[in-house]
């Protein structure tokens, strides 16, 4: 079930503050894209939200239950990286019945849930291949639908296309629009990329250059005009890289 | 008919050349200095065939392997709780590794004369001595393959909730096993020619022994026949079973 996330004044010091603080609510089955400048802590905070990192200041709720770093909580997070992050060795297949593991389920409820979940992340065929004998989109698919088969209450996803040629990652967009608006889970989407979030985020939020706090939350509803919403967010992040330089000259 | 074009393709034409100049050369310079010094290729190799059909060569090599067997495998299992040991402690790490470099710089020579003084003339020489040499070798590619395991997979572990023992065998054993196999045929190949050596003093059996007793009967060409059947031990051992198991656990790649 897609669930209720609740960031509440999270703040982050890495000998320096990274994260001043930041606070916003996503409703159940939104598509947030987190947005900022280079270095402003989007992984940071995406890290936090997924509970691998502890926060300095501040708490993360799912449905109003906490998330804490190292401890295992009872909702279900999954993430996909900036990196595929596959296990070389295994099967696409492998790969995800491996995660299936600890959820408890027996070998065949295993096999069909990666099955159904390869499929829909359109690796039908592909389930035995290594992930070195794929394409990186392939393999990147392959780790989306890891992530979806644990069937995450919220999913995180870090600059998943980074490593992508514009093509793919054109194509991949679409997929995980698709992927979400067939699931209706909860994504929280980390970008550099404007054109990115505009196309497929449900609501955009804009960090400040660091210590980041969030400088704007936009909702992307179809109310505001496309072009010109990429253009301000664009004006936004040219203010926020400018300020950033101006602190550290 | 495949397997035939296999191993013509795997032989080297100019190696095989440089190997019929060399041949040579060794016949010409058998004929010149006599069987004392340098028996000839030929009679090296129905030395060989002697050897075989009287079944001395299962006797003593067999007494070698058995040492090695004993040396070599206690040391690979040492090596394998060492490289627990750094796997779970970055300071066990930090010791091991202080320890193999120490051990890594210790001569052959000093553990046969002290396992000599410790134990006598008895199989436990070449056994220790076999141990202690191949430790160091085998241990630290382990510990270097542990060291190198990606945080960053098991990070992606620790996401998905693996449990301790999940992680171990989906991700640290996978990724650390071609190391060990790498470790350890380059331990075999020193553990076959370390524990002949050891072989030369205080047992009665053994390839080690054989060689020297052949050189004090001056029977020259037969310390050249149990150089043969080292040689033949170690190609065999590298083609049938360490080259298939590397090929096997790297077959993803």
């Amino acid at each position: 079930m897609a669930l209720k996330l609740e960031v509440r004044g999270i703040g982050k010091d890495f000998l320096i503050p990274v994260i001043d603080s930041v606070s916003f609510r996503v409703e159940a089955g939104e598509f947030v894209c987190l947005l900022g400048p280079n270095g402003c802590g989007k992984t940071t905070l995406l890290r936090i939200v997924g509970g691998i990192e502890p926060a300095s200041r501040g708490a993360v709720l799912l449905d109003g239950l906490p998330v804490q770093a190292d401890r295992r909580h009872q909702r279900h997070v999954g993430i996909v990286f900036q990196e595929d992050r596959l296990l070389p060795w295994l099967s696409l297949r492998g790969n995800v019945t491996l995660v299936l593991r600890p959820l408890g389920l027996d070998a065949a409820e295993r096999e069909a849930r990666a099955a159904r979940y390869l499929k829909l992340a359109g690796l039908q065929g592909f389930e035995d291949y290594y992930p070195g004998r794929v394409s990186g989109g392939m393999r990147q698919r392959a780790a989306i639908a890891r992530a979806l088969a644990i069937e995450p209450d919220v999913l995180l996803m870090d600059e998943p296309f980074g490593a992508l040629d514009a093509q793919n990652r054109r194509i991949m967009q679409q997929e995980v629009r698709r992927i979400w608006s067939e699931t209706r889970r909860t994504i929280l989407f980390v970008t550099h990329s404007i054109e990115e979030a505009v196309a497929i985020g449900t609501t955009l939020i804009m960090l400040s250059a660091r210590p980041a706090r969030i400088r704007e939350l936009i909702p992307n509803d179809g109310r505001h005009e496309r072009g010109k919403l990429v253009d301000d967010l664009n004006a936004m992040i040219m203010e926020e890289v400018q300020r950033q330089q101006g602190d550290t000259s | 008919m495949r397997r035939y074009r296999d191993w013509a393709g795997r032989l080297h034409l100019p190696t095989l050349a440089a190997l019929v100049v060399v041949l040579a050369g060794w016949t010409l310079l058998a004929r010149r200095y006599g069987a004392f010094v340098l028996p000839s290729p030929w009679s090296i190799v129905t030395g060989l065939v002697e050897i075989v059909r009287s079944g001395e060569i299962w006797g003593h090599a067999g007494a070698s392997l058995g040492r090695i067997a004993a040396g070599f495998g206690s040391a690979v299992a040492v090596s394998l709780l060492m490289g627990l040991g750094a796997f779970v402690s970055r300071t066990a790490r930090g010791i091991v590794q202080d320890v193999l470099a120490i051990l890594n710089s210790t001569s052959v020579f000093v553990w046969i004369v002290v396992s000599l003084v410790w134990f006598g003339l008895s199989n436990w020489a070449p056994i220790f001595t076999t141990f202690m040499i191949t430790l160091p070798v085998v241990a630290s590619t382990l510990v270097e393959g542990v060291a190198s395991v990606d945080r960053r997979l098991l990070e992606m572990g620790d996401v998905y909730r693996l449990s301790g023992p999940q992680k171990f065998t989906a991700i640290v054993i996978p990724s650390t096993l071609p190391y060990l196999v790498a470790g350890m045929k380059v331990g075999f190949g020193l553990a076959l020619k370390v524990s002949v050596v050891a072989e030369i003093f205080g047992v009665t059996s053994g390839i080690g022994y054989a060689m020297n007793y052949s050189r004090e009967i001056l029977a020259t060409r037969m310390v050249f026949v149990w150089a043969l059947v080292m040689i033949l031990i170690m190609v065999a051992t590298d083609k049938l079973l360490f080259d298939p198991v590397n090929r096997r656990l790297t077959r993803w790649r």
